[in-house]
């Protein structure tokens, strides 16, 4: 009997051991094995690492290192001018795309659909906008999108990755859908429909800048998704060497759901705050997805500077406010912000995180690093690659 | 008289557990606390321990104490073995009140509370309006219009959560159903701590009429109970008992569930030391587990996972050893 009973403790024991790394894992989708979050963008990204094997790639990541030493703004008119011609993609190409699937696009893609924000906002650095046909749910709530390309917004939409629509999405009958990986159950299904699916699994920067070059290749648009990142990482290394031999101030990133739930060093919002110059307090986090903490992990943890992440449902004021954290560093001091979300968010992996990086530089080092400094780049950037010149003035949405 | 010690023993046995547990509770969590900071007098460390860690304790205290004992009378009123704060819709209509709060209140923590506490009362109500409306009005009805009204408020849950922005408040509905104790500091424990003394109270002066209850409907009216009345009136101490806790902590599973029987395989009647041991066993369980949900991770993990795996393997021992 007493056996049997040590066998069941045993077995629930290890039941809820799995059952609790499966929880974290879940949220992790299957990837190119990459650990997430990384903390700094790889600017010269070198041939060999990347997964696509045809030509065309290998020629125009040369490119992308000769256009290093080019000046950001630079880098973005070249995209669009005519010598990029060696950029140029033959089709049909294959590509391996981020589920490790090989795609085979026939010709240049004249109407797409992207599933997904981040293949979205990608597509329209890409200047892509005019070839999309149907989008992802919810498009109306994304401003960048209402900047950049208004008219995409009334496309019909093709549903989330809760919710996707099949029908919907044979119906506008695409050259390429775009979609994220989580969406893979509905690739077979589409592709026997005879349409042409890439699926990109965007979770941190390296895999962020992939999926754009994927994207770049599979619309004809590389040299674009190559500046793309230059001007990025040129921006950070910059911002690396002015921050060289400062103090690194501990930031505690409060999460979109409560301010008790934060980012550990495996996610991408870790690598965000080590760009701008900062410590994660919550570094001994490892989990791949926001953990849950209390308030006493908060007053041990003691953070210089506490920043919602830019969709947070909470107030700055409400932790201001919160008696429980008024012994808290960031509290005391007033160092409590929100990461703008007037243009998009900084802290999800979009081609201008950087920005994010950059502002959070101005908060945290307002004396190496003034103000003008981030919105003289994010201008630089949203006027080169979205073609709009971004309002920072108001940085966050007024609902 | 024998049985008398044995039951004392048990209720002196587990006393003393919960008292170790206490202890242990007051000193494990993520801020260092240790005693002699707290005797220094260090202000901060005092902070700590009397607006987030003392409260914390007390709520599990309290909140698995109140747990168990709603379990035992929801038990004893259906004479049904499986009943649960579930039976007549409190935790569904407190998770969907708790949802509506985070999609449509602010995210605060308070709003959170209030709308789960209103949620829970509310289905309740409807379940006893339901009943009422029926005809026979025996406690197979209110059953019957439990499951309806509990099913209903998952419904509603379901159509909050699709409603849901899967970042935030999706998570944070998740969060809230798998409950956490994390939340509990001194600021939101007093409502919550008032109206459980209260409604405790009402139980244990109840105490008889709800073992009258519990036993053949015609005889407990001969020996003079109310008890159609008796039963809306145990039943809704019962309620008010659970939605209060679980306003504040999310849903705790199983241990209204568990820790009655296990008073009951321990005490094998349902007598007023049964409503006590189910009580401190409810409150070792939910202390026990919360202590481990605070330290087994560097976060936090949810309180529910551990209720049942330590409720279970000790309620199947004392069954294996009965047996």
């Amino acid at each position: 009997m007493k056996k049997f009973i040590s066998t069941f403790m045993i077995l629930a024991l290890a039941f809820s051991i799995t059952a609790c790394s499966a929880g974290n894992t879940a949220e992790n989708l299957p990837s190119s094995g990459q650990t997430a979050g990384e903390s700094a963008p790889a600017p010269e990204q070198d041939a060999a690492q990347t997964t696509d094997s045809n030509e065309q790639d290998v020629a125009s990541t040369e490119q992308g290192s000769q256009q290093n030493s080019a000046e950001p703004a630079q880098a973005g008119t070249d995209a669009d001018s005519p010598d990029a011609a060696s950029a140029q993609v033959t089709y049909p190409v294959t590509l391996t795309d981020q589920l490790g699937r090989q795609v085979v696009i026939e010709k240049e893609p004249e109407t797409l659909v992207s599933g997904y924000y981040i293949s979205t906002s990608l597509l329209l650095a890409l200047n892509c906008q005019d070839r999309l046909t149907g989008i992802e749910a919810k498009a109306k709530t994304r401003a960048l999108y209402r900047l950049s390309a208004p008219s995409i917004i009334d496309l019909p939409s093709v549903g989330s990755a809760k919710e996707f629509d099949l029908e919907g999405c044979a119906a506008l009958n695409p050259d390429l859908v775009i979609l994220p990986a989580r969406l893979q159950d509905v690739i077979p299904t589409l592709e026997e429909l005879g349409i042409t699916v890439l699926a990109v699994n965007p979770e941190n920067q390296e895999l962020l800048e992939e999926a754009a070059r994927l994207i770049g290749t599979a619309t004809n648009t590389l040299p674009a998704a190559d500046a793309l990142f230059q001007s990025a990482g040129d921006c950070l290394a910059k911002l690396d060497d002015t921050l060289a031999d400062t103090k690194k101030p501990s930031v505690y990133l409060a999460g979109n759901s409560s301010f008790l739930s934060t980012a550990g060093t495996n996610m991408y919002q870790s690598a965000l705050i080590a760009q701008a110059g900062g410590i994660n307090a919550a570094s001994e986090l490892t989990d791949n997805y926001w953990s849950e903490i209390s308030y006493e992990q908060l007053l041990a943890w003691n953070p210089e500077y506490i920043i919602a992440a830019s969709d947070a449902s909470y107030t700055v004021d409400s932790i201001l406010n919160d008696p429980n954290l008024s012994e808290c560093e960031a509290v005391k001091n007033g160092r409590v912000y929100q990461l703008p979300n007037a243009i998009e968010a900084w802290d999800s992996p979009v081609p201008g995180s950087f920005v994010g990086s950059l502002w959070l530089a101005s908060i945290l080092h307002p004396d190496q690093y003034p103000d003008s400094q981030w919105k003289e780049a994010a201008t630089a950037f949203y006027e080169t690659f979205y073609r709009f010149t971004p309002d920072l003035e108001n940085l966050y949405e007024s609902d | 008289m024998d049985k008398n010690i044995r039951i004392k023993k048990y209720l002196i046995s587990a006393l003393l557990l919960i008292f170790a547990g206490t202890v242990f509770s007051l000193f494990t969590g993520k801020y260092p606390l240790t005693f002699a900071l707290l005797r220094g007098g260090n202000p901060q460390a005092v902070k700590v321990f009397l607006t987030l860690r003392l409260p914390r304790t007390c709520m599990a205290l309290l909140g698995g104490f109140g747990l168990g004992a709603a379990g035992y009378v929801y038990q004893m009123v259906f004479r049904n073995p499986l009943a649960s704060p579930d039976i007549i819709g409190v935790s569904s209509g407190a998770s969907a009140g708790a949802a509506f709060g985070i999609l449509f209140l602010s995210a605060g923590a308070f709003s959170v509370a209030l709308a789960s506490f209103l949620g829970g009362l509310a289905a309740v109500l409807l379940t006893l309006a339901l009943t009422r409306l029926a005809p026979g009005r025996g406690q197979g009805t209110i059953v019957l219009a439990g499951i309806a009204v509990h099913s209903l408020a998952q419904t509603l849950l379901m159509i909050l959560k699709l409603t849901a922005d899967p970042e935030r408040e999706l998570a944070s509905i998740e969060y809230w159903i798998m409950g956490s104790l994390s939340g509990i500091s001194l600021y939101r424990l007093p409502f919550t701590a008032v109206v459980c003394f209260l409604c405790l109270a009402g139980i244990f002066v109840l105490h008889r009429q709800i073992l009258l209850l519990s036993v053949d409907e015609e005889e407990s009216r001969m020996l003079g109970v109310p008890v159609g009345k008796m039963r809306l009136t145990v039943l809704l101490l019962a309620t008010l008992l659970t939605a209060a806790i679980i306003s504040l902590t999310g849903l705790i599973s199983f241990i209204g569930l568990i820790a009655p029987h296990t008073a009951r395989l321990i005490t094998r009647d349902n007598c007023f030391p049964t409503l006590l041991l189910g009580g401190l066993s409810g409150s070792f369980l939910l202390i026990t587990a919360d202590i481990l949900a605070r330290s087994v991770s560097s976060g936090e993990l949810p309180v529910s996972i551990f209720t049942s795996l330590l409720g279970v393997p000790f309620l199947l021992y004392l069954m294996l050893k009965r047996a």
